[in-house]
C-alpha cells in the first residue's frame, strides 16, 4: 500500500499529526544565556525534564518518557565515548545533533512500519572561550532549529521548546524583546520563569491570539509554582573544572521566584 | 544502510547498567582485557622494557589526607622522564596515585574519571564511595593478563573524602585488585620500603605529637618531602627533589572542600627553609 508515493506521503502526514497530538500537552522548557553561562528552566509536575549530557552540554525533553530516556542515554554515550577516545574538546553539540541524532530520528520517523520517537528535545552548549553559546531544538522528524550563526544571522541567546508551535513562537517573541547576555543569575531565573509562563498560557492558543500580558503571566506563575517543582540548572563558566553543570535545588530557586 | 542509534545499555532491560569500560570496549575505544590463560612467562630479558613510575605515598593528617609522588619515570636503568605526574585527579574529591607502568595507569585513571562522570550522568546520582573504590579494583583485575605477561603492572593508591562519615579515606591496592583501607598511611612503588619505615617511625615515635593525624599542613608537607628524599637516597628509580632544576614532587591535599594542589613556590619555600 505505502509503496505508492501518495500513500506514503499520506502515512507520513498522519504520523506527524499523531505525534503532534501526543506532544501538544508538553509543558515548556526554557534555556537562555546569562552573564556566567546558560540557565535552563522548567516547572515540572511528574518527572525530571532537564539533564546533564556532557561537560558543556545539557538537554531538556518533552514527549514519551521512554523515548526521551533512550535519546538521553544515546547522547551521553556518544559524547562520553568521543570525549574518552579523543578529548572533551572534540565533543560538540553540532556534531552530536547533525551527524548522529538527526539522521536516526528521521529514519525512525519515515519508516512507517516502525515506531517513531515521541520526543522533542532542547539542547544547549556552553561556548568555549569567546565562542557563542549554541541552542538547538531537535524534533521527532530529525528537524533541527538552531539559534542562528548560519547564513549571516547573528546568534540568538536563547532556545525554547513547548508542546505546540504557537507556544514556542510566543516564547521566542517574548525573549526577542529582552536584553539577554548580561543578566545576573537572579534576573535570568526570573526572565526564564516568565517566559515559561508565556509558553504555558499559550499552549492551546491560536496563532493569531495576542501574547499574554504582565498580570496574566504573574498570576499563572503563582498558580503553577504552588503545584509543581522548580527545575533549574546552569552550565557555568569559570569554575576551573571541565564540568560546567550545576543543578539548583528547588528550594533555592523557589525562594528567589516567590520573593519577586 | 539506515542510520541508527547505537544500542543503549538499557535497551534490552539489563538488570544492572553497563559499566563505562564495557561500553568503551563495545565501541572499540578500549583494548579488550588480556587473557590470563596461555600466559607465557616473562623471559629473563624481555623484548620490551616498560617505562615505570615509582614512589608514591599518602597519609592522613590534621587537615585531611595528603598524597604525594616523586616525578621520575624509568625503564630498567634509564631515566625516561623527570616531570611525570603520578598523582591524578579523578573527581572533585578523589585522587589516584600510581606506581607502575604509566601507559596502563594513566589509561586506568582516564577510564575511572570518565566512568564516575558517566555513572552520574546516566543514573542521575553520584556513585557511592564503595562503588568508586570497587571500580578501580575491577580495572586492576581486568588488567591481570598483562601483569602476568610482565607488562602493565599498576599498584595504585586511592584517596577520597567520605561525605557521609565526614572523614578522609585512604585505600591501597595490590596488582591483582585487592583493596585495603589504610588507617593512617600507605605507600607503594620501589621506594615504598623506605617511605613506610619513615612514616611508621614518625607515626609511632616521631616529634612531640607522635601521630601523623595531628600534623599541621606545613609539617605534613615537610614530612612528605623528607620521606621521598629518604626513598631517593637509596632507590635510583625514585626522583626525590631535583635541586638543580627545582622540580618538586607533586603534593595534593583532599578534605571536605575538595582537592588542593600545593604550588611549586610553597613547596620551594618549605624545602629551602627546612630541607635544603
Amino acid at each position: 500500500m505505502i509503496e505508492e508515493p501518495y500513500r506514503w506521503v499520506e502515512a507520513i502526514a498522519n504520523r506527524r499529526e499523531y505525534i503532534e497530538h501526543q506532544l501538544a500537552a508538553g509543558s515548556p522548557i526554557v534555556a537562555l544565556s546569562f552573564a556566567d553561562g546558560i540557565l535552563l528552566f522548567a516547572l515540572s509536575r511528574e518527572r525530571q525534564k532537564i539533564f546533564e549530557i556532557y561537560d558543556r552540554i545539557a538537554m531538556g525533553g518533552i514527549g514519551h518518557p521512554g523515548d526521551i530516556e533512550r535519546l538521553r542515554l544515546v547522547a551521553i554515550e556518544l559524547c562520553s565515548t568521543e570525549g574518552f577516545a579523543r578529548s572533551a574538546h572534540d565533543v560538540s553539540l553540532r556534531r552530536l545533533a547533525n551527524f548522529s541524532l538527526s539522521p536516526a530520528l528521521k529514519a525512525a520517523f519515515e519508516q512507517v512500519y516502525g515506531a517513531p520517537y515521541l520526543a522533542r528535545l532542547l539542547f544547549a552548549e556552553l561556548g568555549r572561550g569567546t565562542a557563542s553559546n549554541v541552542f538547538l531544538r531537535l524534533d521527532y522528524d530529525g528537524g533541527i532549529h538552531t539559534n542562528g550563526g548560519a547564513f549571516g544571522r547573528s546568534f540568538e541567546q536563547f532556545g525554547v521548546i513547548a508542546g505546540t508551535k504557537v507556544a514556542t513562537n510566543h516564547m521566542e517573541e517574548y525573549l526577542r524583546g529582552q536584553e539577554l547576555p548580561n543578566l545576573s543569575f537572579k534576573e535570568a531565573l526570573l526572565l526564564a520563569s516568565k517566559t515559561w509562563a508565556v509558553g504555558h498560557l499559550t499552549l492551546n492558543a491560536e496563532a493569531r491570539d495576542d501574547a499574554p500580558d504582565k498580570s496574566a503571566i504573574a498570576a499563572d506563575l503563582k498558580e503553577q509554582l504552588a503545584a509543581t517543582s522548580v527545575e533549574c540548572a546552569v552550565l557555568e563558566r569559570g569554575s576551573g573544572l571541565p564540568m560546567t553543570w550545576r543543578s539548583i535545588p528547588d528550594t533555592d530557586a523557589r525562594s528567589i521566584l516567590e520573593k519577586a | 544502510m539506515q542510520p541508527s542509534l547505537p544500542r543503549t545499555a538499557n535497551a534490552d532491560l539489563a538488570a544492572a547498567p553497563e559499566d563505562f569500560a564495557a561500553l568503551l570496549r563495545r565501541h572499540g575505544a578500549l583494548a579488550p582485557t588480556a587473557s590470563i590463560t596461555n600466559v607465557t612467562h616473562p623471559q629473563s630479558t624481555p623484548a620490551l622494557i616498560p617505562t615505570e613510575a615509582t614512589t608514591i605515598l599518602a597519609f592522613k593528617f590534621a587537615d585531611g589526607v595528603l598524597v604525594a609522588g616523586d616525578r621520575r619515570a624509568t625503564a630498567a636503568n634509564m631515566i625516561v622522564y623527570d616531570r611525570a605526574d603520578k598523582v591524578l585527579e579523578i573527581d572533585r574529591h578523589s585522587l589516584m596515585a600510581i606506581a607502575g607502568v604509566p601507559a596502563t595507569a594513566w589509561e586506568m585513571a582516564r577510564v575511572l574519571e570518565h566512568s564516575f562522570q558517566f555513572y552520574r550522568r546516566t543514573q542521575l546520582q553520584e556513585m557511592s564511595l564503595d562503588g568508586k573504590v570497587r571500580a578501580l579494583s575491577k580495572l586492576l583485575r581486568d588488567n591481570l593478563g598483562f601483569v602476568l605477561q610482565g607488562v602493565g603492572v599498576v599498584v595504585p593508591i586511592f584517596a577520597t573524602y567520605d561525605h557521609e562519615a565526614e572523614t578522609p579515606r585512604l585505600y591501597f591496592y595490590d596488582a591483582m585488585g585487592a583493596q585495603f583501607e589504610a588507617t593512617d598511611y600507605a605507600a607503594t612503588g620501589s621506594g615504598s620500603g623506605a617511605v613506610r619505615a619513615v612514616l611508621h617511625y614518625e607515626n609511632t615515635w616521631g616529634g612531640p605529637k607522635r601521630s601523623l593525624r595531628k600534623l599541621k599542613t606545613n609539617d605534613a608537607v615537610l614530612l612528605a618531602l623528607r620521606a621521598l628524599e629518604t626513598a631517593a637516597s637509596s632507590d635510583s628509580a625514585t626522583g626525590g627533589v631535583d635541586r638543580r632544576t627545582e622540580v618538586f614532587p607533586i603534593v595534593k591535599i583532599i578534605n571536605e572542600s575538595g582537592i588542593t594542589t600545593l604550588s611549586e613556590s610553597r613547596l620551594s619555600k618549605i624545602f629551602k627553609s627546612k630541607l635544603a
